[in-house]
C-alpha cells in the first residue's frame, strides 16, 4: 500500500490532467455545461418530492426536499464514480495498448473528479438550506471526512469492476441494474430512521430483524447518507454504530479489490 | 554496462476468441468435476528472444509482417509482460509507439500537448518551456487553439510527433513513426531522428519497414522471424540477408505458370498470351539470374483472328511498378500479319544491366499504324537477380549498373601548386 501511494505521488501531475480532460470533455460541447451536474438531483429531487406526497413519508421536523437532497449528493456521487470507474480502463483501451504508467490511475482519477460535481451540489445544498431557513451546526465540519469514506467506498467496487471489465464486459451490464437496485437498500428515498423503527423497535421481521437490520448497515451508503443527514441536517455526530459495519466491509474489500486490479493489471494490454 | 537487458523472453497468447464469463463458469466446473479441459492453442509471438543494447546504441528491428516487432517494444516500453523470461532497462524510457495515440478530438492542440505530454510524463514546468518549440517543430502556431477534430490526420500525427520526441528519456523505442506526414514532414522527422541518435546520444530502438532508413539510422540489426532472432549483427549485412529473404518470398510466391489474376491484363481477345519464361543460354527455364547474364525471353501468344502489322512490347517494372524500361519491335521485327494459331516471340537480353533484386515483366501487342493497343499486362512473372557475394548489395546500391570504368591519373603540372603549399 506504501508502493502505491508513492507512485501515485509520482504520478500526481497526470493525474491531476487527466482529470482535468474529464471534467473539460464532460461539458465542452454541452450548451448547458456544468449545470448538468446540478439537474440531475435536483430532479430526482422534485420526483422523490411528489412520490412522497402520495405515499407519505416521515421526514420529522426536517422538510422533505432537503433531506433527500442531501442523500443525494453521496448516493449519486458512489453511483456515477462507480460506474464510470468500472468502465475507465476499458474506455482508454487506446493509451493502455500504447502507454505505460500504473493502470489504477484510471479508476482513481475518474472517482477523484467526481468531487467537482459533488462540490457543485453542496453549493446547491447551501442554496437550498437558505431558502428552508436551515442553520448547519458545527458537526458539518465530519462532512470532509464522510467524502473520503466515499471515496474509499466507490473505489472498493471501481478497482475491482475495471479490471473484471476488461475480461468480462458483462460488468457494464449488470452494473447499471445492481446499482438501481442497491438505491432502494439506501436511505436515498426514505430516511433510515424508519428502517430502524420497523426493524429494531416494531421488530416487524420477528426473530429474523436484528439480522436484516446489520444486514441493511452493511450496505456502507446506508451509514454514510444517515451520516450525511446527521451531521449537515440534525446538527449531531454520525452514528458510529450505524457506520461501522459498512466501514469494516470497505475496509476489507479495498485492499482485496486493489490486488484483484494490480494481478489483473499487468494483461490488461493483452486483453482489452 | 547494458542499458537495455533482454532474457530469454517468450510471449504466447491464446488463440482465438476471448471467453465470456459463461464459457469460463463452465470451464470452472469442468476442473472442478475433474474433466478434461479443452485448451485454446498457443500462440508464440515472441520465442526465446535474447539480447543486449548498450548504452547509445541505435538497434533496428526489422522482419515481416508478424514477426514479432511490435511485440518485442511493447515488452520493452512496460506496455506488456513476457510470459517468460524478463527484461531490464536502465533508464527512462520514451515510447513511441502509434504517436499521437493519446490525443483527443474534443480537445484543442494547445490542451493537447499538455495532456499528451503529461501521459507520456513530460513535467509540466518542462512542457510549457519547451511548448513554442513543440509548436513550432509541427508547424502548427495558426491551428493550435483549434480542436483536434477538425485537423487533418497528418496535422495530429505532426502534432503527436513533435510531443513525443520531446520526452527527456534515455531510451526511444520508435515503431514506425518516420512514416508520417507528408515528404517535407517525413525530412524533418528524419533529421530529428539522427539528431536523437548522433548529437544527443541516446539510445533508440527502431522498428520500421523501410529498410533503406534502417540500414542508415542504426548501428546493429536484429532480424526476426516467427518470433525468433534470425539474425543480429552490423546493420548492413543482416539489411542484405532480410532483402535476399524477401526476395526470394516474392519470387517464389509466383510461379512461372501465368497467374493472370493479379496481372492487371487487358486484351481485346485478339490475342491471348499463353506463356512467358526466361530462359538462360542453355535454354534451360529460370526465375534466378546473375546481373549482367545473358538471358533470353519468350513469350507464347495465341492468336484469335488476324493481326495485320502487329507490335511488341516487352518491359521490365520493379515490384512497387516503376516502368524501369520498356522495348518495342517496331524497327526490328516487321510483320505484315499474324495467322490465327501459336506464334513464339523471343526477345534476347546480352547483359541484363539491373542490380541484384525482384523485378517484374510487362507485355503489350498493338496493331497497325496507330498503334491500337490490343494486348497489355504488367507483373506477367517475378524474377530475382542474385548476386554471387554478399557484398554486391551494400556496395553497389540502386537499381541499374551504369558499367562505366574508373582510372586514375596525376595531371602533376596542376597539382605543383598545391603539393608545395601542403608541405
Amino acid at each position: 500500500m506504501i508502493r502505491a501511494a508513492k507512485t501515485l505521488f509520482a504520478y500526481r501531475e497526470l493525474m491531476g490532467v487527466l482529470a482535468w480532460k474529464n471534467i473539460t470533455l464532460r461539458y465542452k460541447q454541452a450548451y448547458m455545461g456544468i449545470a448538468w451536474a446540478v439537474i440531475k438531483p435536483l430532479t430526482l429531487m422534485l420526483i422523490f418530492t411528489l412520490v412522497k406526497s402520495f405515499v407519505g413519508i416521515d421526514s420529522g421536523a426536517i422538510p422533505y426536499p432537503l433531506l433527500t437532497f442531501v442523500a443525494l449528493i453521496p448516493w449519486i456521487f458512489f453511483q456515477e464514480a462507480t460506474s464510470e470507474g468500472v468502465g475507465s480502463v476499458v474506455g482508454n483501451a487506446n493509451l493502455i495498448r500504447k502507454i505505460y504508467f500504473p493502470r489504477e490511475i484510471f479508476p482513481l482519477t475518474t472517482v477523484v473528479t467526481k468531487l467537482v460535481e459533488l462540490g457543485i451540489n453542496m453549493i446547491i445544498l447551501a442554496g437550498l438550506m437558505v431558502y428552508y431557513g436551515f442553520m448547519p451546526a458545527a458537526t458539518i465540519l465530519w462532512v470532509p471526512l464522510l467524502i473520503l469514506y466515499v471515496v474509499l467506498a466507490s473505489l472498493s467496487i471501481a478497482l475491482m469492476g475495471a479490471a473484471l471489465n476488461v475480461y468480462y464486459r458483462d460488468i457494464t451490464s449488470a452494473l447499471p441494474m445492481l446499482l438501481s437496485l442497491m438505491m432502494y437498500a439506501s436511505p436515498v428515498i426514505y430516511p433510515l430512521m424508519l428502517v430502524k423503527e420497523k426493524l429494531l423497535v416494531n421488530q416487524a421481521a420477528g426473530v429474523w430483524s436484528d439480522f436484516l437490520y446489520t444486514l441493511y448497515i452493511l450496505n456502507p451508503m446506508a451509514g454514510i447518507i444517515d451520516a450525511f443527514q446527521q451531521t449537515i441536517l440534525r446538527g449531531a455526530p454520525p452514528e458510529l454504530s450505524t457506520l461501522l459495519p459498512g466501514m469494516i466491509l470497505v475496509a476489507a474489500l479495498l485492499p482485496i479489490s486493489y490486488m484483484i486490479f494490480k494481478r489483473a493489471e499487468v494483461y490488461f494490454a493483452d486483453v482489452v | 554496462m547494458a542499458i537495455i537487458e533482454v532474457n530469454h523472453i517468450t510471449k504466447e497468447y491464446r488463440l482465438g476468441q476471448l471467453q465470456s464469463l459463461r464459457h469460463s463458469l463452465q470451464r470452472a466446473a469442468a476442473r472442478l468435476r475433474g474433466q478434461p479441459l479443452l485448451e485454446r492453442p498457443l500462440f508464440k509471438a515472441l520465442d526465446d528472444v535474447d539480447f543486449k543494447v548498450e548504452a547509445g546504441e541505435v538497434l533496428g528491428i526489422i522482419g515481416h509482417n508478424g514477426a514479432g516487432k511490435s511485440t518485442l517494444l511493447k515488452m520493452l516500453a512496460q506496455i506488456s509482460v513476457p510470459t517468460r523470461g524478463s527484461v531490464k532497462i536502465h533508464g527512462k524510457v520514451a515510447p513511441l509507439i502509434e504517436v499521437g495515440a493519446g490525443l483527443i478530438g474534443d480537445l484543442t492542440g494547445r490542451e493537447n500537448v499538455f495532456l499528451n505530454g503529461a501521459i507520456l510524463g513530460i513535467p509540466k514546468a518542462e512542457i510549457r518551456r519547451k511548448f513554442d518549440e513543440i509548436v513550432a517543430f509541427a508547424e502548427m502556431e495558426e491551428f493550435i487553439d483549434t480542436p483536434i477534430k477538425r485537423y487533418s490526420s497528418g496535422m495530429s500525427v505532426r502534432l503527436g510527433f513533435a510531443i513525443a520526441t520531446s520526452v527527456a528519456s534515455d531510451i526511444l523505442i520508435v515503431d514506425e513513426v518516420l512514416a508520417v506526414g507528408d515528404l517535407a514532414f517525413q525530412r524533418k522527422c528524419f533529421d530529428r531522428m539522427e539528431d536523437l541518435i548522433k548529437r544527443q546520444g541516446k539510445t533508440v530502438l527502431l522498428v520500421s519497414h523501410n529498410i533503406r532508413q534502417v540500414e542508415r539510422l542504426c548501428s546493429r540489426v536484429i532480424l526476426l522471424n516467427k518470433g525468433r532472432i534470425i539474425s543480429n549483427g552490423p546493420a548492413s549485412a543482416v539489411c542484405t540477408q532480410f532483402y535476399e529473404a524477401s526476395d526470394a518470398r516474392i519470387s517464389t510466391s509466383k510461379s512461372t505458370d501465368l497467374e493472370l489474376a493479379n496481372s492487371n491484363e487487358w486484351a481485346t481477345g485478339e490475342i491471348l498470351l499463353r506463356g512467358i519464361e526466361i530462359l538462360d543460354t542453355n535454354s534451360n527455364v529460370i526465375n534466378k539470374l546473375r546481373h549482367e547474364q545473358t538471358v533470353r525471353i519468350q513469350l507464347r501468344y495465341e492468336v484469335t483472328k488476324k493481326i495485320h502489322t502487329p507490335i511488341f512490347g516487352i518491359g521490365v517494372h520493379t515490384t512497387d511498378f516503376i516502368y524501369l524500361a520498356t522495348e518495342h519491335s517496331i524497327n526490328q521485327l516487321t510483320l505484315d500479319y499474324l495467322d490465327p494459331g501459336q506464334h513464339v516471340l523471343t526477345f534476347d537480353i546480352p547483359s541484363f544491366p539491373f542490380m541484384p533484386g525482384v523485378y517484374s515483366l510487362r507485355a503489350g501487342v498493338a496493331e497497325g499504324n496507330a498503334a491500337r493497343t490490343i494486348f497489355y499486362a504488367e507483373n506477367l512473372l517475378h524474377l530475382q537477380v542474385v548476386s554471387d557475394n554478399a557484398e554486391d548489395r551494400t556496395w553497389n546500391e540502386g537499381l541499374v549498373a551504369l558499367s562505366g570504368s574508373w582510372s586514375y591519373d596525376t595531371p602533376l603540372l596542376h597539382l605543383t601548386g598545391k603539393t608545395h603549399a601542403n608541405s
